[in-house]
């Protein structure tokens, strides 16, 4: 009835390794190195996620809580509550472990260490670390994500720059935009 | 049913590489404690999706980047949700809710009936007919008949017309956790994990087919690691 090639009728032999040892639960490290710094002090200054030359980034510290609109240059680092739209077309956007956002990210590069419900769109790559929750699609030539992370959503490939052409179909649920290019990841 | 049919192409996407080197390991860095096994399932899956072109894939387990890459590089896209876990933190949810609620509100018998119904509106979201594969690994073995049921009704909605759901059945409660991911065409690697949900049950071969009893057909192998795969066409 299925046609099956000859091997088929065979139930497939499984070729365990031998276990190493007990089950070791992976505990999740720290952040990682790529994410930019936390700041050594509290940073409690007004965020300025559009004004601040590039460089360093800006950062929402953890206990800050924004509304709004980011645009502009500047590398950002969210350790805290962001909210609305966050459109960084060349810089890199990092949430840190503490950050908290419920916004569509559009950067260069995009780097998850916390929980973000939106679409992430990134014309580089996007990085999801370990205690990442991200619940919504990714639009990307590149993702990595490591063993822990959580992901909700649909995962896109681009070809490099072409993000920027199918940001708009990169934004719906629906969107049907062909992957483009085998894509180049990290090691797991 | 005709899957039949389908002309099989040598070389093809699924084609098992020759030579000894054809024998299933780790291609890739393995984990500690990891096990790799040989899965004819995932080898007619590969065949039964290759013929579309941008085909979409539901992998319900916890999202991995090697299977990701695995099939975003073959030029399909892939949607992930981590159902076991989400019907976890929703049932921690109920729990929550119900234990700070005042009493005398809202404080009907919570059947696991309600609990699933409750669940999947918010779980699995996704137009009718959007998915021509679903990666669904051993889910079913942890959730309750309730569950289990609405959850077959859902995917059978979710898979395009031809479509097929890859699942795994252990033949007897597994000695641990295992989470999944795809090493090469017919390789998949098991990933001790840390428990997420207890076995609920072992299902007969008789109750696979009746769970899956809608779709056109269904196949199953049986490897000698307690684990059976099963083959399912819309």
């Amino acid at each position: 009835m299925w046609n099956k090639p000859a091997e088929g009728n065979v139930s497939p032999q499984s070729s365990n390794t031998p276990a190493r040892g007990p089950m070791t639960p992976k505990l999740n490290p720290p952040v990682a190195s790529t994410a930019p710094a936390a700041p050594s002090a509290p940073v409690f200054s007004p965020p300025a996620a559009s004004t601040v030359a590039t460089g360093s980034p800006s950062t929402i510290a953890a206990g800050l809580r924004i509304h709004g609109e980011f645009s502009g240059n500047t590398d950002l680092y969210i350790d805290g509550e962001a909210q609305g739209s966050i459109r960084l077309g060349q810089s890199k956007v990092t949430v840190g472990p503490h950050g908290r956002v419920q916004a569509d990210i559009d950067a260069r590069e995009i780097v998850v260490e916390g929980r973000v419900q939106g679409n992430l769109k990134a014309s580089e790559s996007i990085r999801l670390g370990p205690g990442s929750h991200v619940q919504g699609s990714m639009l990307t030539p590149r993702v990595a994500i490591e063993d822990g992370a959580r992901l909700r959503g649909k995962v896109e490939m681009t070809k490099p720059g072409d993000a920027r052409r199918v940001a708009a179909a990169g934004q719906g649920k629906s969107s049907e935009v062909v992957p483009a290019t085998p894509a180049p990841v990290a090691k797991e | 049913m005709n899957w039949a049919a389908k002309p099989r192409l040598a070389g093809g996407m699924a084609a098992a590489p020759a030579g000894p080197a054809a024998k299933p390991g780790p291609a890739t860095s393995a984990a500690p404690g990891s096990a790799f096994r040989a899965s004819n399932g995932l080898k007619e899956f590969l065949w039964l999706i290759s013929d579309v072109r941008g085909g979409r894939i539901l992998d319900l387990g916890q999202v991995s980047q090697a299977t990701l890459t695995f099939f975003i590089e073959k030029g399909y896209r892939v949607s992930t949700e981590d159902f076991l876990r989400s019907w976890k933190e929703f049932l921690t949810a109920e729990e929550e809710r119900l234990r700070i609620a005042p009493v005398g509100e809202d404080n009907r018998k919570i059947s696991q009936a309600i609990l699933a119904e409750k669940f999947l509106e918010s779980a699995m979201q996704y137009p009718e007919e959007s998915f021509h594969g679903v990666l669904a690994w051993d889910l079913f073995d942890y959730f309750d008949a309730e569950l289990t049921s609405r959850m077959m009704e859902r995917l059978y909605s979710l898979l395009h017309p031809g479509g097929s759901i890859l699942a795994l059945f252990h033949s007897r409660p597994p000695e641990r956790f295992h989470r999944y991911r795809i090493v090469d065409p017919q390789t998949i690697e098991l990933l001790p994990a840390p428990t997420l949900a207890v076995h609920s049950r072992v299902f007969q071969n008789r109750e696979i087919l009746d769970l899956f009893g809608k779709f056109r057909s269904s196949k199953t192998f049986v490897g000698r690691d307690q684990l059976r795969e099963g083959l399912f066409l819309k």
